[in-house]
């Protein structure tokens, strides 16, 4: 970038990039755990927990009531959590904040990175689709199609994919490639 | 040097924004599965049924005059419990309240009269739920049980401790909706046998 590169920088950027990347992993690491607790991380477990609340009796539309017996078998065995509309909408504007901003300052320091133009656009590009493609999944999970719920799994590997690549990337080129002065 | 200044007061400004980020809800605490509280609530059934009920806008009108909660899901689930005679021992249904700092998740176990046999905080957050813990370490809902939806539903911590307050009346509001649901949505009906 203008002749800026990672392998270049003083000794408190390379610490200041190492630290925040190594910090935004453990983040990630951390959030992969939350989401595989609270919620799971198959298509079906996302779906269970973001899709409507669908009758278990056969009531059907109009109708006011329904019973039907049922084992204790068939009620939910594992806490997860059930996201309803208000849910989603907290989760979604934290997340889209929260994942942008760090997509934004990963994109800043790999904008630093020696590499081709086109990859660079490619893998700067990835922490961005994915962030977009996981909440707006949820949104479409829940209101258009519960099968959609495979875009929330998509999106967040997206997420980390391109951290995965920025970060390896990055360390490497700011501890390990000699920058050739033109 | 002047593109490291700029980057770097970039980083700045993108860090500051991020810093309300941490005033936003934390992660969920699970306190029991659906399951576990069912089971809990309406122990001594031999047979359980779930008994689905869509609030006609009438009935609606009656929930919102009486407790001020505006009942607007499609349907609500209530799991009841029948001894070997078929006679209903409770019935439970899950409501949350969604607050600024989270969900807060309940199952409350009523009678066939309508009164409170029992609730359970089944979800909260990381964030409410050291407020709660006080009043779930006494066992503050038991309180509430032999109550219909029209008694009374307050909380008292005893110390003055705001955050529990507000959410043990959040807690209290959400078992004498569930009553007042039971007695519009089943009793009123006819349905509570």
């Amino acid at each position: 970038m203008n002749g800026f590169h990672l392998s270049t920088l003083p000794l408190s950027g390379k610490v200041f990039c190492t630290l925040f990347l190594l910090g935004i992993g453990c983040g990630a690491l951390a959030a992969f755990v939350q989401a595989s607790t609270a919620v799971g991380l198959s298509p079906a477990a996302v779906e269970a927990s973001l899709a409507p609340q669908m009758p278990m009796t056969h009531m059907g539309h109009g109708q006011m009531s329904g019973e039907k017996e049922i084992t204790l078998g068939e009620i939910s065995s594992s806490a997860k959590v059930w996201m309803r509309t208000p849910l989603l909408i907290q989760t979604s504007h934290t997340h889209l904040f929260g994942q942008t901003l760090i997509a934004g300052l990963l994109g800043l320091i790999f904008l630093l990175a020696s590499v081709r133009e086109g990859l660079k656009v490619l893998i700067v590009a990835l922490p961005f689709v994915g962030t977009l493609m996981d909440i707006g999944g949820m949104w479409l999970t829940r209101f258009a199609w519960p099968s959609l719920s495979v875009l929330v799994i998509a999106g967040g590997s997206l997420f980390a994919l391109g951290y995965v690549l920025i970060a390896v990337i990055s360390l490497y080129e700011l501890w390990f490639r000699k920058e050739t002065m033109a | 040097m002047r593109n490291l200044c700029w980057l770097a007061a970039t980083a700045l400004v993108i860090l500051a924004a991020a810093a309300p980020a941490p005033a936003h809800i934390t992660p969920p605490v699970v306190l029991a599965s659906d399951r576990d509280a069912v089971a809990g609530l309406l122990s001594g059934a031999r047979r359980f049924f779930v008994r689905e009920v869509r609030l006609t806008p009438a009935e609606r009108q009656v929930i919102r005059q009486q407790t001020g909660w505006s009942a607007d899901e499609d349907f609500y689930r209530f799991y009841v419990g029948r001894d070997e005679q078929g006679r209903v021992v409770a019935a439970t249904v899950f409501l949350t309240e969604f607050t600024i700092h989270g969900p807060v998740r309940v199952a409350v176990a009523l009678g066939p009269d309508g009164k409170v046999k029992g609730a359970t905080v089944v979800e909260l957050t990381e964030e409410t739920y050291p407020w709660v813990k006080p009043l779930l370490d006494r066992e503050f809902t038991r309180e509430y049980v032999g109550r219909d939806a029209r008694g009374t539903f307050t909380v008292s911590v005893g110390g003055g401790d705001s955050m529990a307050q507000f959410y043990g009346q959040i807690i209290a509001s959400l078992i004498q909706r569930a009553a007042m649901l039971y007695e519009v949505g089943v009793i009123k009906r006819g349905d509570a046998a």
